[in-house]
């Protein structure tokens, strides 16, 4: 029996008519995934054939200390003198590089810092940071601060959003990465994260940056209290902001949905997202996003195998090497906290995908043959034995 | 009657631009060893168009209940098709491509088994939806050993309740997400000659 709605949906997708918010709802609820599954595959397709991106990075997450207390977060620690808090010195930030500069096949292109709001902190503390990575590599793209941390340095240091960006563009900031939207809907946000940026303020950040010529990414928590609704509105928030900023220096390069973990947080009582979920918040994110160029599937919160079948479910890009993430791994995630060049490269190679070694602006760097490995030829290695165990 | 109503235009589609229809139609008229000749194309069609010819056979002949072995032996005959993952890549493309294969050239009303220890419990839920028909695997504590059934857990508003009913409701839960039914099987099949003690979850 045809499924009529998803059929009509199909219909607007090949004419490339926009879809609306009930076509998005309709999606999640669409018992189909696989069909839905094949209409996000056409749109990745069309906009970007086989290849598949992914980059040579790191992620260094300088403080935990936070004085913000969203509920699903596991890595936050609130004061700085609460066990496990930590605070870099600059000297041991700038060291995570200076050890990776002789990496076999290059040391990374891009560093990515997420942090906690630290209260304590001066700013120079940030701009300091920023210069010392360049110093030790000029080239290296930073990739830092949410939008939630820099609406808090605009707080607390008595700065607009523009000056924060200014300083720190100035100081060597490249790019913003996504993190820190979670759930855009004031139903969800008030009740998982309310003492950070409000929607409106994550989005003016982002607006601000594409203003100054700085591109941004986005992502969207999913998979714990909020509804269908509230992902699409989610979706439909940041395609109007991708509108806006059509005139702007800069857009948002990428769409990176997030896994719920829940291990260790305010919302431990609750499920991770399942395999299938995450399947069909890809393809969602790729049929509702049109203007927006890539859909990450993001390796580390969804787990390398469901990540590669997440490249045929709309997903262009698999993030990075990344190495040392801790947000997740505080969440639960099994996950390893890194993957080799290689790994990535045969990741996307088994999945029938050209591998495009990108650096953050997704200039190419190196485009790789698209050639099929033996099966038994890969082999991702888990961190935590009882990974494949249904444990407690 | 099948949980899942197939967009049938779509999926037709995939199957013809894969280059499945004549494995569909070979499959349909019940000739196993056409299936058998043409199933090279298998290994190389589009993992989706594949995955939606192995989930709509299962629909037909197996339908939408999902036989569960947790913690105990499953049981082996000519209709169990155990999909073997150890020796194979564990990217997930590979493992779901290969439980697809399975349900397609295995024989009528098959029962395809993928084992969650092999290929994680994320990958064995999509499968479910590339032709699979029944997982196998342990419920364990950390320490891997596996959870005994008095062994109690606290639940706010339900007193002490018995933690491998709690994994088995996340189970269900799982094959709820994908439309499915779960049948828990808590007996060993293999090493009793009467009937399995099934227990049925309505997803």
């Amino acid at each position: 029996m045809p499924d009529l709605t998803l059929e009509s949906i199909a219909r607007k997708v090949r004419a490339r008519e926009r879809l609306s918010f009930d076509d998005g709802v309709s999606l999640f609820r669409n018992p189909d995934l696989l069909a839905v599954g094949q209409l996000a595959n056409e749109v990745r397709e069309r906009m970007h054939g086989d290849r598949t991106y992914f980059n040579r990075n790191m992620r260094i997450e300088v403080t935990n200390v936070c004085v913000a207390s969203c509920l699903f977060c596991s890595f936050a620690k609130l004061e700085a003198d609460s066990p496990g808090a930590v605070t870099m010195t600059l000297e041991q930030a700038w060291n995570e590089l200076v050890v990776r500069m002789d990496d076999k096949g290059g040391p990374p292109a891009e560093i990515h810092i997420v942090n906690g709001l630290h209260p304590g902190l001066p700013f120079s503390y940030y701009e300091e940071l920023l210069k010392g990575f360049k110093r030790i590599k000029p080239d290296v793209h930073m990739k830092c601060f949410t939008a939630v941390e820099i609406h808090f340095f605009a707080q607390h240091y008595g700065m607009t959003h523009e000056q924060v960006l200014v300083r720190l563009r100035d100081a060597g900031l490249d790019s913003l990465p996504g993190g820190g939207a979670e759930i855009f809907h004031p139903e969800v946000r008030t009740r998982i994260s309310h003492d950070k940026a409000t929607a409106e303020e994550y989005l003016e950040v982002h607006r601000v940056a594409h203003r100054l010529g700085m591109a941004t990414n986005a992502t969207m928590l999913y998979g714990h209290i909020e509804t269908f609704e509230h992902r699409v509105d989610h979706m439909l928030r940041l395609r109007a902001l991708q509108d806006e900023s059509a005139t702007s220096l800069a857009r948002l390069q990428a769409f990176i949905p997030l896994a719920f973990h829940p291990d260790g947080n305010g919302m431990k009582n609750l499920p991770a997202p399942t395999g299938i979920d995450d399947l069909r918040t890809l393809a969602v994110s790729r049929l509702m996003m049109d203007n927006v160029p890539h859909i990450k599937a993001y390796w580390v919160s969804m787990t390398p195998k469901i990540a590669q079948v997440g490249l045929r479910f709309g997903a262009d890009d698999l993030d990075g090497t990344i190495v040392h993430e801790t947000i997740y791994s505080a969440a639960g995630s099994t996950s390893p906290s890194g993957l080799g060049y290689d790994q990535l490269v045969r990741l996307i190679r088994e999945a029938g995908r050209t591998p495009i070694e990108r650096d953050t602006l997704y200039n190419v760097v190196r485009e790789h043959a698209k050639e099929a490995l033996p099966e038994a030829a890969f082999k991702v290695r888990d961190r935590k034995a009882e990974k494949h165990l249904v444990v407690l | 009657m099948s949980a899942t109503i197939r967009s049938t235009t779509l999926v037709d589609r995939a199957l013809a631009a894969a280059g499945l229809t004549p494995i569909a139609e070979a499959r349909a008229r019940g000739d196993l060893a056409a299936v058998r000749d043409l199933a090279k194309v298998l290994e190389t069609a589009d993992l989706l168009a594949v995955g939606a010819l192995a989930d709509r056979i299962r629909q037909d002949e197996a339908g939408d209940s999902v036989r569960i072995f947790v913690n105990v032996a499953p049981d082996t005959g000519p209709d169990v098709v155990a999909v073997s993952l150890v020796d194979a890549s564990h990217a997930g493309f590979a493992i779901l491509r290969r439980v697809a294969i399975a349900r397609i050239t295995g024989p009528r009303s098959a029962r395809v088994r993928v084992d969650w220890s092999e290929s994680s419990l994320e990958v064995a839920q999509v499968a479910l939806g590339f032709g699979a028909s029944e997982l196998v695997g342990p419920i364990a504590n950390r320490r891997g050993l596996p959870i005994a059934e008095d062994s109690t857990r606290k639940v706010k508003g339900q007193g002490m309740v018995a933690v491998s009913s709690l994994k088995k409701k996340e189970i269900e839960g799982l094959l709820a997400v994908a439309g499915r039914r779960a049948v828990f099987v808590t007996s060993s099949l293999a090493a009793s000659p009467s009937p399995a003690t099934e227990t049925s979850s309505h997803a």
